[in-house]
C-alpha cells in the first residue's frame, strides 16, 4: 500500500543534491551543457546550467515561503487556514468578530496560496481548501476501502484502458515504475471509474491522479482530491463522453484570449491557428504534461483554492509571456515550438504566476460562468451535429456497440 | 533547408488517427527522431511534430498531428484532420478492435475529409507476429476496396516506417501539380496507381522493391 512507509520515496522528500551538478567549475564555464537530474518530485529534468540555477533559487524561495507559513502557524494556530469560509458563516450575535477574522484569514490565505504552499503542507492544505475533506466527511469512513474491495478483479472497458495506460504514465519516474506505485495509481483510477461511470476513465486523468498521489502520499486522499476536482472544482463534463465541458472551456478561452491579448489572437487567427490545438492538453492534464513539476504544483495550489478560472489565467499568461515572439511567427509549427519551449522551461513558478495574476487582469468566476453558459448551446449543437453525421455513417455499416 | 534545383517544395499537413495504444506516437517518433520507447506516454489532445523529407521529385515538409486515441477524443479530431493533405490510419495487428476502429476512421475521412487526401492504412506492431489477430489479407482487402495505401510496419524495429512516409511524400509530390487544372487527371491516375499498388501486394516488400514497382506504376500511368 502507498502509505506512510512509502513517504520516504516520494514527493518533496526526493532531495537530490542539485548543487553537485553545477558546482564543478567546468559546468559554470560551459553554460550550454545539458544536465539531467531529478526534480523535487522525482521527475527527470533535462536542462542547462541556467535552469539548474533557477531551480536552486526556487528551492530557496520555497524554504523562505515555508518560514512565512510556520510564523503564521505560530501566530494564529496550526490550523488557522482550516477556519470556516466566510460564506458558510451564519448571521448572529457574536458572529461579526469571527466573520472579520475569517475574512482577514481568507485574504491572507489567498495571497499566501498564490505565493505557493510549502510542499510539506500541501497535502493538508489542498485537502482542506479544495473541499475534499468536506466531501469525504459526508460518507462513511470505510467508503474508499469498501469501494476498492468491491471493484477488485472487475473488468470493464474503463479498467482495460487504465491497464493500458498505467505503464505509459510518467514512464521512467522512480515511483511509478515500481509495482507499488503502479498498483496505487491503478486503485485510484479504477475506484474513480466506478464512482462515476459517466467519466469512467478518460486519458489525461492518469497524469492528474499520478501527481495527486505524489503530493498527497496516501491513495485515499488522492482519490478524494480527484473526486473534488472532477465534481466541484472543474467545469462539469470535462472528461465525460464527448468531452463537452472541455470544448466549452476551449471556446471561452478563445474569447478571453481575444479580449486579453488581442494582438496575439488576431495574429494567430491570420495563421489559422486554433489555440485549442495546444490548450486542450493544458486543460485536460491541468498543465501536468507541459510545465515542470513544481510549477504545476504552484498552479494547482491556486486552482484548488480559487477554482477553475485559474486555468484561464495560466493559459493566457503563457501566451502573454511569449507575445513578441509569437507575433513574429509565420507558421503554425513555430507557434507550437515557442509555446512548448516556453512551458517546458518555466522552472520559476513566480515568473508564470506573476503574469497570470498581475498582468492578465482580474476575471471573476461569475463572468467566466456567464461565458460558459453563452458557449454551451453552440458546443452542444456542434457535437450533436457531429454525432448525427457519424450515425449516418454507421447506417451503411453493421451496428456496433459503443466501445467505452 | 537546401533543396535541389528544379524540385518542388511542399508543405503538407499530415494527421495520424487510430485507436489508443496502436503506436501512432511511436511511428512518428521513429520517423522524426529515430527513437522508440517501450512505454510511450499516452497522448492527450494531440502532439505536433515536423520533419522534412527530400525525395527526387520534391522536398516535403511534414506538419504532423499525432492525435489521442481514446474514443472520447474523437470529438476533437476534426480540428486536427481539417485541411490535412495526408492521413495515416493506424491499427495494431494484435487487436481486432483497433482494426474496426481504423475502418471507422477511414469512413469518416472519406465522408468529411478532402477528396484528394492521401490515405494510408497502417498495420503496426508486426514485430508481434506471434500475437497477430488481424491477418494481412483482411487489411489488404479493406485497403484495396477503399483505394487506400496499405503498409505493415513496426515502430519498434523501424520496419517500413521510413518507407511509409516516403510513400506519402511521393504521392503528395505527384498529386500537387504546379497549376490547379490538371489536378483531376492526375488524381485519376493516382487512384489507379493505388489500386495497382494494392493488388500487387507489395506492401510487405522491401524498400527497393517498392521503388521499383512504383517506377513501373508510373510508367503504366504514363501510358494510360
Amino acid at each position: 500500500m502507498f502509505g506512510t512507509q512509502a513517504r520516504g520515496e516520494v514527493s518533496h522528500e526526493f532531495q537530490p543534491p542539485l548543487m553537485q551538478y553545477w558546482r564543478p567549475s567546468i559546468y559554470t564555464r560551459r553554460a550550454n551543457i545539458t544536465v539531467k537530474f531529478q526534480d523535487l518530485y522525482g521527475f527527470t529534468v533535462e536542462g542547462n546550467v541556467d535552469d539548474v540555477n533557477v531551480l536552486n533559487e526556487v528551492r530557496e524561495k520555497v524554504r523562505q515561503q515555508g518560514r512565512v507559513w510556520w510564523a503564521l502557524e505560530a501566530n494564529k494556530g496550526a490550523n488557522w487556514y482550516l477556519q470556516p469560509q466566510i460564506s458558510s458563516l451564519s448571521e448572529g450575535i457574536g458572529v461579526a468578530a469571527l466573520k472579520l477574522s475569517a475574512l482577514a484569514n481568507s485574504i491572507t490565505l489567498k495571497k499566501l496560496v498564490r505565493k505557493g504552499i510549502p510542499p510539506v503542507l500541501r497535502p493538508k492544505v489542498w485537502f482542506s481548501v479544495s473541499g475534499a475533506a468536506k466531501k469525504r466527511s459526508t460518507v462513511p469512513e470505510t467508503y474508499y476501502n469498501d469501494l476498492i474491495k468491491a471493484v477488485e478483479g472487475k473488468v470493464t472497458p474503463a479498467t482495460k484502458q487504465i491497464d493500458h495506460d498505467l505503464p505509459r504514465t510518467f514512464p521512467g519516474h522512480p515511483w511509478f515504475d515500481t509495482e507499488e506505485g503502479c498498483a496505487a495509481l491503478r486503485r485510484v483510477l479504477v475506484g474513480y471509474s466506478f464512482r462515476d461511470c459517466h467519466v469512467g476513465y478518460c486519458q489525461g486523468l492518469n497524469y492528474v491522479a499520478a501527481l495527486l498521489l505524489l503530493v498527497l502520499k496516501t491513495e485515499e486522499d488522492a482519490f478524494w482530491m480527484l473526486a473534488v476536482l472532477l465534481e466541484n472544482v472543474l467545469v462539469n463534463d470535462c472528461y465525460t463522453d464527448n468531452l463537452s465541458g472541455c470544448h466549452v472551456e476551449q471556446r471561452v478561452f478563445k474569447d478571453l484570449l481575444a479580449k486579453k491579448c488581442p494582438r496575439i489572437a488576431a495574429h494567430l487567427e491570420a495563421l489559422e491557428f486554433d489555440v485549442s490545438l495546444v490548450a486542450t492538453e493544458w486543460f485536460l492534464c491541468l498543465f501536468s504534461k507541459s510545465l515542470p513539476s513544481e510549477t504545476t504544483m504552484r498552479v494547482w495550489d491556486v486552482l484548488f483554492y480559487e477554482g477553475a478560472k485559474v486555468l484561464f489565467h495560466v493559459a493566457l499568461a503563457i501566451f502573454k509571456m511569449n507575445e513578441e515572439e509569437l507575433l513574429m511567427t509565420s507558421q503554425i509549427g513555430d507557434v507550437i515550438n515557442i509555446l512548448q519551449r516556453s512551458t517546458h522551461h518555466l522552472y520559476d513558478p513566480d515568473d508564470l504566476l506573476t503574469v497570470a495574476f498581475d498582468k492578465i487582469g482580474s476575471m471573476t468566476s461569475t463572468t467566466i460562468t456567464k461565458q460558459r453558459k453563452k458557449q454551451e448551446p453552440a458546443v452542444m449543437a456542434e457535437l450533436d451535429q457531429r454525432l448525427r453525421r457519424l450515425n449516418s455513417l454507421k447506417m451503411d455499416d453493421k451496428p456496433d456497440s459503443p466501445r467505452e | 533547408m537546401a533543396t535541389m534545383r528544379g524540385s518542388k517544395n511542399i508543405q503538407a499537413k499530415l494527421v495520424l488517427l487510430g485507436d489508443m495504444g496502436t503506436g501512432k506516437t511511436s511511428l512518428v517518433l521513429r520517423f522524426v527522431k529515430g527513437q522508440f520507447y517501450d512505454f510511450q506516454e499516452s497522448t492527450i489532445g494531440a502532439a505536433f511534430f515536423t520533419q522534412i523529407l527530400s525525395i527526387n521529385e520534391a522536398t516535403v515538409k511534414f506538419d504532423i498531428w499525432d492525435t489521442a486515441g481514446q474514443e472520447r477524443y474523437h470529438s476533437l479530431a476534426p480540428m486536427y484532420y481539417r485541411g490535412a493533405a495526408a492521413a495515416i490510419v493506424v491499427y495494431d495487428i494484435t487487436s481486432m478492435d483497433s482494426f474496426e476502429r481504423a475502418r471507422k476512421w477511414v469512413e469518416e475521412l472519406q465522408r468529411q475529409g478532402n477528396p484528394n487526401l492521401v490515405m494510408v492504412l497502417v498495420a503496426n506492431k508486426v514485430d508481434l507476429e506471434a500475437n497477430r489477430r488481424v491477418e494481412t489479407e483482411n487489411g489488404e482487402l479493406y485497403a484495396h476496396e477503399n483505394g487506400l495505401l496499405y503498409i505493415e510496419t513496426s515502430a519498434k524495429t523501424a520496419q517500413n516506417v521510413n518507407e511509409l512516409f516516403y510513400e506519402i511524400a511521393k504521392r503528395l509530390a505527384k498529386a500537387r501539380p504546379t497549376q490547379t487544372p490538371g489536378m483531376k487527371l492526375q488524381n485519376e491516375t493516382r487512384e489507379r496507381g493505388i489500386r495497382a499498388f494494392c493488388c500487387s501486394g507489395i506492401c510487405l516488400a522491401g524498400n527497393s522493391d517498392v521503388l521499383h514497382i512504383h517506377r513501373m506504376i508510373r510508367q503504366l500511368a504514363a501510358f494510360q
